[in-house]
């Protein structure tokens, strides 16, 4: 397949879980005739069929509870939130119906829809279109939250998370759609690593740092740049937010000692919070410095023209590593 | 609580001892009346008093104007509140249960939590969300829930989470005073309820006249020297009983009331875990991705040389269940934080 972005990546991933299996079906606003604002459903109405590939009124509290419906009865909904900040309308759905049913119903019920957002910020975007809601997700039982990073996990894990009989979130750093990685030809998502694993992107000694999403790239630019000041970092594309990659995570600690997290979302309370949480409680005799953060800043995503300020960039992740390498 | 424990702050000292839903009346009352701007509005707020008896006797006192009980639709009340808000008023929206947050979120987070800033700060949004908090009484998953974690991740308002009758007044009105969306969550359990499970500190001391806790210091509510518990809501509760069922025994217990979420009050918790050098955090919100990692982290980005041991007694990470028997094993209950702290002073 190729060089490939990561927009049509997860386009070819849904197109084969949709060939694969009859029930996926996908809906949301503009996904049909448009394909998508960011053309992630190109195609998919004009092969499937309206029945199928399903425009949506703006609505996400009916899209996410008219998926539910579906799901109960033997359907694989996949829905699109077109951007991160329209998720709020549909929380109730979410938080309330999808993630709780399997429960409630003392496991009678099974409730697979996949909920894709893209989200984050760094396209010069208005309001409500550069959110990272992530952790409000993470911070709710019963759903699983995963974020991919590059093309060919995109294609991959939009499979695994259809395939899953369990209600997940499946995040889409939006400034990354375009960028490219190769996919294998013959690639299938048989060979795909398990879906809630981290990945020691590239190894280091000295400090680990945790990224995920959008922020996977910057980490590993870091990281060649702290190369070059003779810092060896390893950067660990987790992949999975919820469940989190404990060992994988806690691993990378007990060989470097240091840790740095890094996501575009405010910084208290979120990922990051949770991360130096589990750092604390089981890698107690092997750290050596700070747990330090990096992310966004509490206050509202900012106007577009500001953002460059209040994303993490190379300078804000470096001294970060600095810090926690020299203390 | 006593109005002493605030340093710094010109309380008055002769008080009676008050229900904590009394004294968040009395609050709200105290501020109607000095207010004209001060409207409540939520469902059942008016005739029936709220269903946890945090508007009881409002509507007789200032009429159906100003106490206002609205259609069974989140969205709808709040946004009203949000733009009288913006207008100059200075409204209290209640959500009935936290839980419901899921059918107003975009309000609450997209309007209340962001105008002020996507103003450049021209307009503020003076408004209390209050809303009750909370389980143990077999309500189930969409009832029960704390979810203090999930607002204080969210920038733009501010988040209080008081334990005692003194700070359910106090804070109230500093809230109602404040010019920033104030969320203010109170737990059913220290209403003082008649049909809640019995709870002795859901009664205590209220000076009489209006006063203002601050929000954004954390209280030591009882110093120890052994463990520090932090905490918060009615946690705080169960943590001071267990610190005095475990004091005759040689642990001594250092209990944090937090009091406020955002801001928080991150140096008390430092100084406290510096001179206990054991932490656990007790939140009856679910344990991942909340309230208990931000402690943990905080401590972690400070020193983790300060810590020789820490822990949290969370609700695991499960919808609360509405048996009885399995809510109170995922509870935060007494039981479990003796266990946690036992398992921090042990070998």
């Amino acid at each position: 397949m190729g060089q490939t972005t990561l927009a049509k990546a997860i386009n070819m991933g849904l197109r084969t879980a949709m060939e694969d299996d009859p029930k996926v079906l996908v809906m949301g606003e503009d996904v049909g005739r448009l394909g998508g604002v960011f053309r992630v459903t190109d195609g998919l109405q004009k092969d499937f069929g309206e029945d199928r590939v399903i425009d949506t009124p703006l609505a996400e509290s009916g899209i996410i509870g008219t998926a539910v419906g579906l799901a109960l009865r033997g359907y694989r909904p996949v829905c699109e939130i077109q951007f991160d900040g329209f998720v709020f309308p549909g929380f109730d759905q979410i938080v309330s119906q999808v993630a709780k049913m399997h429960y409630r119903s003392l496991g009678k019920v099974r409730v697979p829809i996949v909920i894709r957002i893209p989200f984050g910020g760094g396209i010069g975007a208005v309001e409500h279109h550069s959110e990272s809601p992530e952790a409000l997700f993470a911070h709710t039982p019963g759903l699983k939250v995963v974020a991919c990073s590059n093309a060919l996990d995109g294609y991959a894990m939009i499979q695994q998370a259809i395939a899953s009989d369990d209600p997940y979130i499946f995040l889409e750093p939006k400034r990354r759609y375009w960028e490219k990685a190769e996919i294998p030809d013959g690639f299938s998502v048989g060979a795909a690593d398990p879906l809630h694993s981290a990945r020691v992107l590239r190894p280091g000694r000295d400090v680990s740092v945790f990224a995920y999403g959008p922020m996977v790239r910057t980490a590993i630019q870091a990281a060649a740049v702290a190369e070059g000041e003779g810092r060896s970092v390893e950067v660990v594309d987790l992949r999975s937010i919820s469940p989190l990659d404990l060992p994988v995570i806690t691993g990378s600690v007990a060989r470097t000692g240091r840790a740095v997290t890094l996501h575009e979302a405010p910084v208290s309370f979120g990922v990051g919070a949770e991360l130096a949480a589990r750092i604390t409680e089981a890698c107690f005799y092997s750290l050596e410095a700070p747990v330090l953060r990096v992310g966004g800043f509490d206050v509202p995503y900012p106007p577009a023209r500001l953002e460059e300020e209040y994303l993490p960039d190379l300078d804000r992740v470096l001294d970060a590593i600095d810090r926690v390498a020299s203390y | 609580m006593t109005a002493t424990q605030h340093e710094g702050l010109s309380v008055p000292t002769a008080t009676r001892r008050l229900s904590g839903a009394k004294a968040m009346v009395e609050g709200i009352a105290q501020e109607m009346a000095r207010d004209p701007e001060v409207i409540v509005m939520g469902e059942d707020v008016g005739a029936y008093g709220g269903i946890f008896s945090s508007t009881t006797g409002l509507l007789e006192q200032f009429g159906a104007a100003r106490v206002l009980d609205t259609p069974i639709s989140e969205t709808g009340f709040i946004g009203a509140g949000i733009g009288a808000a913006t207008e100059g008023m200075r409204p209290i929206v209640e959500l009935m249960f936290a839980d419901f947050f899921g059918v107003c979120m975009d309000q609450i987070y997209n309007h209340m939590a962001k105008i002020h800033y996507e103003s450049g700060g021209a307009v503020r949004v003076p408004m209390v969300l209050m809303t009750a908090v909370g389980g143990g009484y077999s309500d189930g998953a969409q009832h029960s829930q704390s979810l203090w974690g999930t607002f204080a991740h969210l920038p733009g308002m501010k988040v209080v989470v008081p334990s005692s009758p003194y700070d359910l007044k106090g804070m109230m009105i500093s809230a109602i005073r404040d010019d920033n969306p104030v969320v203010f969550m109170f737990h059913k359990g220290i209403m003082g309820l008649p049909w809640m499970a019995k709870n002795p500190r859901a009664v205590g001391d209220v000076p009489p006249e209006p006063y203002e806790a601050p929000i954004g210091p954390a209280a030591v509510v009882r110093p120890g020297g052994d463990v520090t518990v932090v905490t918060c809501s009615l946690s705080v509760h169960h943590a001071l009983d267990v610190a005095e069922d475990l004091a005759p025994t040689g642990i001594d217990v250092e209990v944090v009331d937090l009091r406020s979420l955002v801001p928080l009050d991150r140096e008390t918790v430092l100084a406290s875990v510096a001179k206990t050098g054991r932490l656990l955090v007790v939140d009856e919100d679910y344990r991942s991705f909340g309230l208990s990692g931000e402690i943990a982290a905080t401590v972690a980005e400070h020193d983790p040389g300060l810590l020789r041991r820490f822990a949290r007694v969370a609700v695991p990470d499960v919808p609360i269940p509405y048996a009885h028997t399995l809510e109170q094993a995922v509870l935060p209950t007494r039981e479990r934080i003796r266990a946690g702290i036992e398992g921090l002073v042990g070998p």
